[in-house]
């Protein structure tokens, strides 16, 4: 039976949370085609994390340690991958499109001399034809994509593409194999340094499960604190369109866009935001829009599952107050 | 606060000489690197013994990709790049060869054709092409000769000695939003050059230095612009052909502003529809992209375009000025070539081949002053003079005065269009003086509150999502990026004129006439005026991410104060496939 292997991203002994989607990725094409679904997690020591990946439905985990994959490098990481790969022929092999994987995947897939269909959004299958879809244009277009060589096939999927709250449990844990790998140290051209985050860049908004974003509807900079006030009782991150942080009042990493982050969280509350278009293709992705705007024809309404024209001055504080009662 | 773009004093720059730098890749500038290699090719085969280099011959281009920032209709009159590359049409890209023409008169409701088109319209033999695809594939002819081309790069300062130009300063990259160095900072290189070419399209930021600095224009009429709002459309099967050219005058506009609309169409049922408002229009509340719209919900098009698509979305000026309005084409160490010195035929709408030729023409000058060792005045002025003598002048000579003749309105321009007709290009006067369009624009006070017959020009466009759309929506079909976090490239000197003086006189005709939104009056809150009393206090803000390029505002702009400088380049829109 042909098979798909899911790369499953770790940092630091932790799974990047978009590698539960990819893993859910995989169980659907399996489910669809009729395959079986692996994973593997390159790194050193990563015994933990192979075995929280073990506790979904797998065919089997592959944990391909070497103190060469401790702290990531494209030469190191596309070279255990590949002995892997070509050991272990997987038909289709299915990465997150992270940073981490943009890196190394066309590096990977030219030593295989594969190709790799990235950033897709999803898959059909079409006749017993494996089919991609992948935007262009800014997501102006879709356009499907499959296959035209023999396998192994290497495809990335973007950031909240699949829910990874849908990635099954197995019955059992799935048996982990330790897949050894040895990397000639004279292929490893890098040396990474060690890990830190610039302090600008602290947050992460495609990780949020939860965004407050607000709009030129804030009206002024003080006025940001009652957001934030949102934010907090909801567990949430906060966020902005461009014309706040274009005003500094909250900082660029914030914003949220074409020109900023796109973000599928679970849930997306817009403040004040009339909805252009530009705003839009950055949060179209949420799981539940709930927007206020004291303008009932505002754009953003087109696409809020919960619309609420009103002035968000005098929705939010007894909303914050509900949100506390609720959760105390 | 709003901090501007300057150039960041008491660094050391890295130097690189060069021999010939051409400041934009462009028609004109690429047919200019084309045509230098040719020479330089011509001259090594005759000359073995003391061959030229190609190597320190440089393009720079402020896209990120090759023609990413060019946009026009487009038509191509051949005759340029036949001289060029002989055989051309047989490998570039060409939609279609034009194969039916018309012009309409649209009244509000009506339309009728033109019983014949005029001469100057007549565009059989002349290519469709997308001026985006054309101007990349020169520019992979380029790269192939062996001539290197900086994309991503701005020519942002020249560099004199005395009163001869000496080279260009490319732009500091990695510069913050209060013009304080990044982590990412990089100084723009000096390119120290025998001769430099300013190629940089319609009201070139250096060209604007320059011509200002040594007083170029002295001689010359002002020179007069239109803005060009582009859309591309992909429409249902047999609405118009590929290779057919629709022209119309008339509605939306009024007898009173100049312009018209193009539609051409290109291959698998795309095509370029757009409309140019003259510059020159009086009434600040006008905004040419809602002329635009209201163009397209004119019966006639929107019939057309019904069902269709709108896929992208662009804006550009363009100069009309013609033969008088061309400033002193070169000096010590520069010439001056295509849109940046005004060479376009605005009778037939069309500049392309002029671009071309003149960017050959410098090139042969540059090329026997690289030989002579000497690119003083005394050999940079054969361009000018060349220019003189080539079909160049003898296109334009016969249009001197066209453009000029619909200063007063729609019916004195045909009148002196049809004088001009057969008195060779004459008409009443040997030389029709013209005046900066800037002018023209009259104070609120002096104009009807509810724009009279110009009110459905005025304001802002709505937008249906389908047939029409605002601006916003329009110009995320651009595909305009910008590092966010740089100074505003708009730089306004006065801004208390902005927010005292023209929100009175004026109404802030830059929030009307950008076609990319960059200008917006916002409520002022930071003096804590703004929630206190009665009429709140705006001022001026930018969004100077959503900028096209265009230049309409260093133009339009009725005090002269904003000038438009390069922002860090590999910004500003992606005209694929324009």
């Amino acid at each position: 039976m042909p098979s798909i292997l899911v790369i499953v991203e770790q940092q630091q002994g932790k799974p990047n949370r978009v590698s539960w989607e990819t893993i859910a990725a995989g169980q659907a094409i399996a489910a669809d085609m009729g395959w079986s679904v692996e994973a593997a997690v390159a790194g050193n020591a990563i015994a933990g994390v192979a075995g929280e990946v073990a506790a979904k439905k797998l065919a089997k985990v592959y944990a391909v340690d070497s103190p060469s994959l401790d702290r990531y490098n494209p030469d190191a990481f596309a070279a255990a991958l590949k002995q892997l790969i070509v050991a272990k022929q997987p038909m289709l092999v299915l990465m997150p499109h992270t940073y981490q994987v943009r890196d190394f995947a066309p590096k990977l897939a030219t030593q295989l001399g594969r190709c790799v269909i990235s950033d897709c959004t999803g898959y059909k299958k079409g006749g017993e034809k494996l089919v991609f879809t992948r935007q262009m244009f800014q997501g102006k277009f879709s356009a499907d994509v499959s296959f035209g060589s023999d396998g192994p096939w290497l495809a990335t999927f973007q950031n909240g593409s699949f829910r990874g709250d849908k990635a099954e449990d197995g019955a059992a844990t799935a048996p982990i194999e330790t897949f050894p790998v040895t990397i000639d140290a004279a292929a490893v051209r890098n040396q990474p340094e060690e890990w830190f985050k610039e302090a600008k860049q602290a947050v992460d908004l495609t990780q949020a499960e939860i965004i407050v974003s607000v709009g030129r509807g804030i009206k002024e900079q003080k006025n940001i604190e009652l957001a934030q006030q949102l934010a907090t009782a909801l567990g949430g991150e906060i966020a902005a369109s461009r014309p706040i942080c274009d005003n500094g009042w909250l900082p660029m990493d914030r914003q949220i866009g074409s020109s900023g982050q796109t973000v599928s969280p679970k849930l997306y509350l817009a403040l004040g935001i009339s909805g252009a278009i530009q705003h839009i293709v950055g949060m179209k992705g949420a799981r539940a829009i709930v927007a206020i705007n004291k303008d009932s024809e505002a754009p953003i309404f087109e696409i809020a599952d919960i619309a609420v024209v009103g002035n968000l001055f005098d929705i939010v504080p007894p909303l914050i107050e509900e949100i506390k009662t609720a959760k105390s | 606060m709003l901090i501007f773009r300057k150039p960041i004093e008491g660094i050391e720059r890295p130097e690189m000489p060069a021999d010939v730098v051409i400041v934009g890749g462009g028609p004109a500038g690429m047919a200019c690197a084309l045509r230098l290699s040719q020479l330089i090719d011509e001259h090594n085969a005759i000359h073995p013994d003391s061959p030229l280099s190609k190597e320190n011959i440089y393009v720079l281009e402020k896209a990120r990709e090759v023609g990413q920032h060019c946009l026009s209709g487009a038509l191509l009159d051949p005759r340029a790049m036949r001289e060029l590359l002989p055989g051309f049409e047989t490998e570039a890209p060409i939609e279609a060869e034009v194969s039916k023409e018309a012009v309409h008169y649209l009244t509000q409701t009506g339309q009728f054709k033109l019983p014949i088109t005029p001469p100057p319209l007549q565009d059989h033999g002349n290519y469709v092409i997308s001026i985006n695809r054309f101007v990349k594939w020169m520019g992979e002819k380029v790269e192939a000769a062996g001539i290197t081309v900086f994309t991503g790069f701005a020519g942002s300062e020249l560099l004199y000695d005395g009163d001869r130009v000496i080279g260009v300063r490319t732009d500091d990259k990695g510069i913050d939003k209060q013009n304080q160095k990044k982590s990412n900072f990089e100084p723009g290189y000096d390119l120290k050059a025998k001769v430099v070419v300013l190629a940089e399209g319609s009201r070139g930021s250096l060209t604007k230095q320059l011509v200002s600095k040594f007083d170029l224009a002295r001689d010359s009429n002002p020179q007069t612009y239109g803005v060009g709002v582009k859309e591309l459309w992909e429409l249902p099967p047999g609405r118009v052909a590929a290779g057919e050219v629709i022209y119309t005058m008339g509605y939306p506009l009024t007898t009173k502003e100049y312009g018209g609309a193009w539609i051409y169409g290109g291959k698998d049922n795309v095509i370029s529809l757009g409309f140019v408002t003259g510059l020159d229009y009086s009434d600040p509340r006008l905004d040419p992209q809602r002329v635009l719209q209201e163009f397209k919900k004119h019966p006639f098009i929107a019939k057309m375009l019904e069902g269709g698509k709108m896929i992208r979305y662009g804006a550009k000026s363009l100069p009309y000025g013609g033969w008088w309005a061309l400033p002193a084409l070169a000096g010590d160490g520069f010439m001056i070539t295509g849109d940046s010195a005004g060479f376009l035929n605005s009778a037939r709408l069309k500049g392309i081949h002029l671009a071309m030729k003149s960017g050959m023409i410098a090139a042969q000058t540059a090329f026997e002053a690289l030989v002579k060792g000497d690119s003083s005045e005394k050999t940079l002025g054969l361009y000018p003079k060349r220019v003189g003598q080539s079909w160049i002048k003898e296109e334009l000579w016969k249009v001197r005065n066209f453009h000029q003749g619909f200063e007063k309105g729609f019916y004195a321009g045909l009148a002196h269009t049809m004088l001009q007709q057969v008195t060779f290009g004459r008409g009443l006067y040997a030389r029709y003086p013209s005046h900066a369009g800037y002018e023209r624009m009259q104070h609120l006070d002096a104009l009807p509150a509810n724009g009279g017959a110009e009110a459905n020009l005025l304001g802002d466009a709505k937008g249906d999502g389908k047939l029409t759309f605002d601006k916003l929506t329009d110009l995320y079909h651009s595909g305009t990026k910008h590092e966010e976090d740089q100074p505003a490239h708009l730089v306004i000197h006065d801004t208390n004129i902005c927010n005292t003086r023209c929100v009175k006189e004026f109404g802030n005709p830059c929030t009307h006439f950008c076609p990319a939104n960059v200008y917006e009056m916002v409520e002022d809150t930071s003096s804590g005026q703004g929630a206190s009393s009665e009429v709140p206090v705006k001022r001026i803000s930018l969004n100077a991410a959503n900028c096209v390029h265009c230049k309409t505002c260093d133009i339009m702009d009725p005090y002269q104060i904003i000038d438009w400088v390069p922002p860090e380049g590999g910004g500003g829109p992606n005209y694929d496939g324009m």
